[in-house]
Order: C-alpha cells, then sequence, then structure tokens
C-alpha cells in the first residue's frame, strides 16, 4: 500500500505569521494510497500543514505539488488541486442552509459540472456508505456532530478526491460519538483511499496508519513506517514526552 | 411538527401578498360607501396607495441590490473600491433624505439635462439610493455573521470565490439581515411619502389634496394614517413569515 506513487510533495515548506514561525521548512511526500497518521502538540503546525495543501493558507516559500500541480498563485491550479483533495474539519463546516442532500450535491455539480440526477445518485450511494441514507432530507442543526461529521466525509467524497485530509475530525466530538466517524475512516483507509489524517486517537492511529509523523513546532521531528514500533518506542524525547502525556491523561 | 409551521408560514406569504393585493384592489371599494370627504374622494386614495406601493417595491428591490452591491465593496480588498462604498454610505446616511430627493428632481437635471427622468422615476431613484444605504450596513454585518468555516469548506471543494459567495455567503447572509432589512423595507414605505414634495401623486399627497377640498384634516389625516397602518402592518406580516420559514435549518 505505502509503496504508491507520490501524490503530494512538500518540499522546504515555510508559513509565518509576523514573526512567528509555523511552519519550519517542511519537506515530506505522501504517496498514493497510503494512510498517514500526523500527531504532535497542540499549536505545533499541523493544521497549518494541511491547509497549506489544500491552499487554505498561502505559504511563504518552499513547494507544494498535489497530483503533478503546483501549487502557485494562480487560482487555477489552486482550484484544480482543491478539486482533488478532499478535506473534513474538526468543526464539521457543513453548510447550515442546506439540506444534507444539498450539502453533498453543490461542489460536484458546480466544480464537476454533472446534472442533477448523477449528482444525487453518487450522494445517496455515500449516504448509504456512512449509514445516513435515512437523513438525506434533514438540515445539519437536525443531526448530532457524529453524524454532521460523517455527513462532511461524505461530502469531501462526493467530488472524488485523490486524497482525504483530516484535521482532528474527532476531536469536537462526544465521546460516544467518536466511534461512528472513525468506523467511516477506517472502511476509506481499507478501500485505499490516500489518507493524512491529524489526530489524537492514538489507538486509531496505530491501526491504520502506514505512516505516523511526530510533528512539533513547526517541523517533523520523528517519522515511522511501523506505527506499532514508534507507539511502543518512540525515537526522538519530544516524541516520547509528548506520548507519555498523552497517556496520562487517558 | 415542522412541516405543520413552514405550511402554516407560507400560508401566511401567499396571504400577505395576496392581502397586500386585495388591499390595493379593494381599498376604493372600502372607502366609497364612507360619507363625505372620504366617500367621494375614495378613488384618489385607492390610486395614491398604489403609486406608495409601486414605490416601495420597485425602490425597495433596486435597494436591496444595491445593499449587496455596497457591502460587498465595503468588504473589498480593492481599497478604491471600499472607499467608494464607504463614501456612499456615508453621504446618504448622513444628509436628509428630503434633500436627496430635491438633489435628483432639481440638479441633477442642471448638471444632466440629457438625464430627464419622471417625478416617479425620480423618486424612485432618490429613494433605492437611500434605502442602499442603509441596507449596505445590514448586509454587510450579515455577510460577516456567516461561519468563515463554511467559507473554508466551500473552497476547500474546489468552488470559486463567486460560487462560494453566491451559493454559501448570500443566502445565509440575506437570512441573517432580514429582520432589519425588513424594518428598513417598512421606513422606505413611510418615506415614500416624501416623494410628495416633488408632485408624485402618493398617498399622503393625495390625502392632502383631499384635505385641502374637504377642509376636514381631522377626518382625512386619520383616515389615511389607517391605510398606512394596514399596508405597513402586512409589510411586517409578510417579513415575519418568510423569515420563519428561512428558519428553517439555520444552526
Ligand atoms: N491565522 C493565524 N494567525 C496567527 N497565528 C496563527 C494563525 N493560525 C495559526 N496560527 C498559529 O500557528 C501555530 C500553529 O497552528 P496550528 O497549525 O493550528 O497548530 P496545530 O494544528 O498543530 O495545533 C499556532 O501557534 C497558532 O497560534
Ligand atoms: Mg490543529
Amino acid at each position: 500500500m505505502r509503496n504508491g506513487k507520490p501524490i503530494i510533495q512538500v518540499e522546504n515548506l515555510r508559513k509565518s505569521w509576523g514573526n512567528f514561525t509555523a511552519l519550519d521548512g517542511v519537506s515530506v511526500t505522501f504517496n498514493e494510497g497510503e494512510v498517514v497518521c500526523i500527531i504532535g502538540p497542540s499549536g505545533s503546525g499541523k493544521s497549518t500543514l494541511l491547509r497549506s495543501i489544500n491552499h487554505l493558507e498561502p505559504h511563504n516559500a518552499g513547494r507544494i505539488v498535489v497530483d503533478g500541480i503546483e501549487l502557485d498563485d494562480d487560482m487555477k491550479n489552486i482550484d484544480a488541486v482543491r478539486a482533488e483533495v478532499g478535506m473534513v474539519f474538526q468543526s464539521f463546516n457543513l453548510f447550515s442552509h442546506m439540506t444534507v442532500l444539498d450539502n453533498i450535491t453543490l461542489a460536484p455539480r458546480r466544480v464537476r459540472k454533472w446534472g442533477n440526477e448523477k449528482a444525487e445518485k453518487v450522494a445517496l450511494e455515500l449516504l448509504e456508505r456512512v449509514g445516513l441514507s435515512a437523513h438525506s432530507h434533514k438540515y445539519p442543526n437536525q443531526l448530532s456532530g457524529g453524524q454532521q461529521q460523517r455527513v462532511a466525509i461524505a461530502r469531501a467524497l462526493a467530488m472524488q478526491p485523490r486524497v482525504m485530509l483530516f484535521d482532528e475530525p474527532t476531536s469536537a466530538l462526544d465521546p460516544e460519538m467518536v466511534n461512528e466517524v472513525l468506523l467511516v475512516m477506517r472502511d476509506l483507509a481499507s478501500s485505499g483511499m490516500t489518507m493524512l489524517i491529524v489526530t489524537h486517537e492514538m489507538g486509531f492511529a496505530r491501526e491504520v496508519a502506514d505512516r505516523v509523523i511526530f510533528f512539533d513546532q513547526g517541523n517533523i521531528v520523528e517519522q515511522s513506517n511501523d506505527p506499532a514500533g514508534f507507539f511502543n518506542h518512540p525515537a526522538h524525547p519530544r516524541a516520547q514526552a509528548f506520548l507519555k502525556q498523552i497517556k496520562h491523561a487517558a | 411538527m415542522i412541516d405543520k409551521l413552514k405550511d402554516r408560514d407560507a400560508l401566511t406569504l401567499v396571504g400577505s401578498v395576496l392581502g397586500l393585493g386585495l388591499i390595493l384592489g379593494f381599498i376604493g371599494t372600502a372607502l366609497a360607501p364612507l360619507p363625505d370627504p372620504i366617500g367621494p374622494a375614495a378613488q384618489q386614495f385607492a390610486d395614491g396607495a398604489l403609486t406608495t406601493i409601486e414605490l416601495t417595491l420597485v425602490a425597495g428591490a433596486l435597494g436591496l441590490v444595491l445593499g449587496v452591491v455596497a457591502a460587498v465593496g465595503k468588504r473589498s480588498q480593492v481599497l478604491p473600491v471600499r472607499w467608494l462604498a464607504d463614501l456612499y454610505v456615508w453621504i446618504i446616511r448622513g444628509t436628509p433624505l428630503m434633500l436627496q430627493i430635491l438633489f435628483f428632481f432639481l440638479a441633477l437635471p442642471a448638471i444632466a439635462p440629457q438625464l430627464q427622468l419622471s417625478e416617479f422615476w425620480t423618486a424612485v431613484l432618490a429613494l433605492s439610493l437611500n434605502v442602499g444605504a442603509y441596507n449596505a450596513e445590514v448586509i454587510r454585518a450579515g455577510i460577516a455573521a456567516v461561519p468563515s468555516g463554511q467559507i473554508e469548506a466551500a473552497r476547500s471543494l474546489g468552488l470559486s470565490s463567486l460560487y462560494s459567495f453566491w451559493d454559501i455567503v448570500l443566502p445565509q447572509a440575506v437570512r441573517i439581515s432580514l429582520p432589519p432589512l425588513a424594518n428598513n423595507m417598512v421606513a422606505l414605505l413611510k418615506d415614500s411619502s416624501l416623494a410628495y414634495a416633488i408632485g408624485v401623486v402618493e398617498l399622503t399627497m393625495a390625502s392632502s389634496r383631499v384635505q385641502a377640498e374637504s377642509f376636514r384634516p381631522d377626518i382625512v389625516l386619520p383616515t389615511v394614517a389607517v391605510v398606512y397602518l394596514l399596508l405597513t402592518t402586512t409589510f411586517t406580516q409578510f417579513a415575519a413569515a418568510l423569515e420563519r420559514k428561512l428558519a428553517v435549518g439555520k444552526r
């Protein structure tokens, strides 16, 4: 699985606000079909990295190439990359004035130029897949957090992206709803989707990740293609300290 | 439960539009049997009310478009665009509406003689520019209240900034702004009485004429007040129903 071709190349990526540096020259390559979990303390730049890959944050220096398209200031390239990269946010961000179905069909209709029929057919299949077939005509405020996040995943998948980015997808959920979302993500991982997941769910990361990346102070401090090995015996002292802290909290 | 609510609101919506039509259609008939000085002048009241509604609806629609444009201008990254929008709102909100109406009636033809507008359209121009400036503030606040996460989600799906605005921001901004926008519309309906100053025969002008002929302000003016109240109440009912109807699915 982790032997796929490179699909996202990040080279020497820098991002700062004023004189605060959030990403300090990050270089990393993600391969097709790979599931990568990114962990690390809060404020270390994990979200900024994911948001840069979608150009929600323009970077200050370095290069990002997604599926052969370089993210520069060309809006065409940016929209092209965004169409191929799905993003799931911590706070769901469903369109609150639209039904579940409209949330999912909007982008395929607008961006992919699909007709209503095709867009709805795909949307209903995805709703089935995330276990929400019965809810297609509800509004986001009529759903639980876990249900909303599953809709958000279906919405991103409807664009048939090559890569899915997840930024702490379960952190805003009540504990009893975490599993229903992880279940959907597990299913997605086993289907061969390329996934970058920022998460604090260490058990989940250990189970689904092909590679774990430990982030701290704006850069990758340690990465491992052996998640179980990493979680049992992290090499870097900061990773050791972080994992110890997490274990104590749990 | 929700469906029932929706239905009742839909009924109020249709009802208030029909109601407005009925009021306009039957004002003459309703007033005709009344004693002097109202009965004989019933048709004048009816025509005046119709003109008032026409002024309000046309200027209101234009004012809504102007409001959206100016609100977007106020949030523009391009400095001169922002200045222009700010200047517009500043001038309109800082000067009396009566002065603005007189300006477009008296000064504009002197500045641009080829722009020959009728009294009615001069009033529409002044009123829509006026209500547009007030709408701009309201819509700007509405746009700012749309959660930025939803806009990011739209962009991350590959939607252009135009589609994100059209599909995500604008519908929610208008919904959030609806109560104050409705207030502006009601204010506009009442403000349209100032068109009287440039000779538009709207409801206030009509009543002034009847009053002058009959010397019965004690009867004529309260009658007109009742007609205005009927019209403004229909507007507020419509706005309230619309707000409830659109509120479905909000947060
Ligand atoms: N828009 C912004 N303006 C200023 N600082 C920001 C902004 N966004 C993020 N940061 C800062 O960048 C750092 C990295 O943030 P983030 O990538 O969100 O961290 P993480 O996701 O790892 O918790 C944090 O210290 C945060 O305060
Ligand atoms: Mg984060």
